[in-house]
């Protein structure tokens, strides 16, 4: 059944609208509500999912030129639904101690509009949708990176992000003119069909491509562009610094992975490629070795996974990207989930970890989780997303790649591990022990379960995506 | 004619445009920007884009501009002191413009189609208001309606950011 066919945005966007009105209208009501309310329908919409996905049309017109039902991108509009639902949990442990006057209502119903556009993006066909969807995200993390007004830390993140943002929509607006200038077309499939033909000038799109990826490498942090990272992701809000290190990362890169058909056909685009994820690998995990803030220290890993992740870009293996984005949504967001609670005790910094295994071993052990994760060690989600991605650098002949991804693999265990010394061997003088809600420990549990399952059985992943054969799509063209 | 047109609103646009950075003087900057716009408004016009060239003089010089004006007047901005400037910074930036301009023009020296002269347009028929229209509620509905929601959780977002310190917190 379909009515209209992005009904599972609408279905999104009335549900932040209506919580908005609630807010507004019923003073009285306790903001948490708000927050209940929201996670348990966008849950309702994740099921939904599976029965209101709509059908993809034999042509592709009117519409359908904008928008696509394809398993991906139903895929990743499943993938922002439930960042949104952790992230709000998280909200929900933010505010509790909180002293800050937050406007409550806004601060839960905006994170619902931002998934709104993330599903638009992941659904987004032609460079007008990529385009819309993109700035309604970017708007929407504008206000929440810059939403604790007081807290000057918080509104120096949100300039920040703002210029820089704005500067790097500029060059994706720039790209796409010179690629309509080139071709006379916005829509991928059909530049994909234009980017073949022999009498198009190759320079100059190329340089639109090369504006894109400079949008791009923006939203996806990779290096010369991440510039930004480390002072927006410590000063936001942390629930916000989640959402951004997670949705906006994935909606960069199911982008990227869209664009990548027509933009391999140009010239130049793969060393291109192969330099920025060289350089995004080294400096994030060299960066991040001498940090001593836990959310700075996150923010640089988000930096050299964005890294791993390009090495599937190089080899052009959507199915080991997807699962890698999967294993990074877990095992980040349970890493901030604890950071959340733990930085309302006692601070963000690693010393402030010391000795949590006996202040909280639940909290512990979730950051344990989250941290062997994201090093990489075996039985866990983290480990099979880089055997994928090395795999298939491997057998794509990418051998450079390969290496310095274990190398840096090796920096990664020494960073994630100094956390997990600090719960485990230092011992702390406070000894208070940490409440943790209902809801977030379940939510946690949750995650943990998800992170060892994935580590032992990773083909719910494949199976969710086969039916696209992105991989095999992406394959062919370059074998052209 | 045409040609010396386009680089009088051309140059136009530049100066001011460096204008609406470099003057501390917040009301001088907005100034400059409407000046800066005036000039783009007429690069849209010799492009026979009556509308676009209208629309940037109402909303943007007009409208935006004036509320701007406004709301630099109440909140009684000052100009700014000056700022020590970082030269290493200033000069790397100068170094990326300059080697992105270098690559603007080498791809445009290289554009085959850049050299042609574009034939006429055709006249339409309808007029351009109606085209626009047209084109956004049937080609480019989608795009269209995600900017209505974009425009509204900026309006949140204005709305919040703006908002006095709530009371009863």
């Amino acid at each position: 059944m379909s009515i209209w066919p992005p009904q599972l945005e609408i279905a999104v966007l009335v549900l932040g609208a209506v919580l908005l009105l609630i807010e507004m209208f019923f003073v009285s009501l306790d903001k948490r509500a708000i927050a209940y309310a929201a996670i348990a329908s966008l849950a309702t919409i994740l099921v939904a999912t599976w029965y209101l996905a709509p059908a993809l049309p034999a042509q592709a017109t009117g519409l359908w030129s904008f928008y696509t039902a394809d398993p991906l991108a139903i895929f990743f509009k499943r993938f922002a639904l439930v960042t949104t639902i952790i992230v709000l949990v998280m909200m929900l442990d933010y505010t509790r101690r909180s002293t800050s006057s937050f406007a409550l209502g806004e601060f839960f119903a905006l994170p619902i509009f931002t998934c709104a556009g993330l599903m638009y993006m992941a659904s987004a066909i032609d460079f007008v949708s990529i385009f819309v969807s993109l700035e309604l995200v970017t708007i929407s993390f504008y206000v929440l990176v810059g939403f604790d007004r007081k807290d000057p830390a918080s509104l120096e993140a949100g300039v920040k992000y703002l210029v820089l943002s704005a500067l790097s929509t500029g060059f994706l607006v720039y790209g796409i003119t010179w690629i309509f200038g080139v071709t006379g077309l916005t829509n991928l499939n059909q530049i994909t069909a234009a980017f073949e033909k022999i009498d198009i000038d190759k320079n100059a799109a190329t340089f639109g491509a090369l504006l894109v990826l400079v949008a791009l490498g923006f939203k996806i942090a990779a290096v010369p562009f991440q510039i930004w990272v480390p002072d927006v992701y410590q000063g936001a809000p942390t629930p916000v610094t989640a959402l951004l290190s997670v949705g906006s990362k994935a909606a960069g890169f199911v982008v990227l992975i869209r664009v990548l058909r027509p933009f391999l056909m140009l010239p130049h685009m793969d060393r291109l490629l192969l330099i920025i994820t060289i350089l995004t690998l080294l400096y994030g995990n060299l960066a991040a070795l001498p940090e001593g803030n836990l959310k700075r220290l996150l923010a640089y890993s988000s930096i050299a996974h964005a890294g791993y992740l390009l090495i599937g870009i190089v080899c052009l293996d959507g199915a080991a990207i997807t699962f890698y984005l999967v294993a990074y949504l877990l095992m980040t967001l349970l890493s901030f989930a604890v950071l959340i609670i733990v930085a309302q005790q006692t601070g963000e910094s690693i010393s402030d970890f010391d000795g949590l295994a006996t202040r909280s071993p639940f909290l512990a052990f979730a950051m344990l989780m989250a941290m062997i994760s994201l090093a990489g060690v075996p039985f866990t989600a983290g480990f099979f997303g880089k055997f994928f991605i090395f795999a298939s650098a491997i057998a794509q002949h990418q051998f450079a790649l390969a290496f310095i991804g274990v190398v840096t693999v090796g920096c990664g265990f020494y960073y994630y591990l100094k956390v997990v010394r600090a719960m485990y061997w230092n011992s702390s003088d406070k000894i208070d022990n940490i409440h943790v809600s209902m809801l977030s420990r379940v939510t946690m549990t949750a995650l943990i379960i998800a992170i060892v399952w994935l580590g032992i059985y990773p083909q719910p992943i494949f199976r969710a995506l086969e039916p696209t054969r992105i991989s095999v799509a992406l394959r062919s063209t370059t074998t052209r | 004619m045409q040609l010396f047109l386009f680089w009088c609103a051309a140059l136009l646009m530049l100066v001011f445009g460096v204008a609406v950075i470099l003057n501390r003087n917040p009301v001088a900057s907005a100034l400059s920007l409407v000046v800066s716009f005036l000039g783009l408004a007429t690069l849209f016009m010799m492009l026979d884009a009556y509308f676009i060239g209208i629309i940037q003089v109402l909303v943007y010089a007009g409208a935006v501009m004036v509320l701007f004006l406004f709301i630099i007047m109440l909140l009684d901005l000052r100009a700014e002191n000056l700022r020590k400037i970082n030269w290493p910074a200033t000069a790397g930036g100068a170094v990326v413009a300059f080697v992105f301009l270098i690559q603007v023009l080498s791809v445009i020296g290289r554009l085959t189609d850049a050299k042609k002269t574009f034939p006429p347009l055709a006249r339409s028929t309808i007029d351009d208001v109606r085209n626009v229209g047209v084109t956004l509620f049937t080609n480019f509905n989608f795009p269209f309606q995600v900017i209505g929601v974009l425009v509204l959780v900026a309006t949140i977002g204005v709305v919040v950011l703006s908002k006095r310190e709530l009371a009863n917190k």
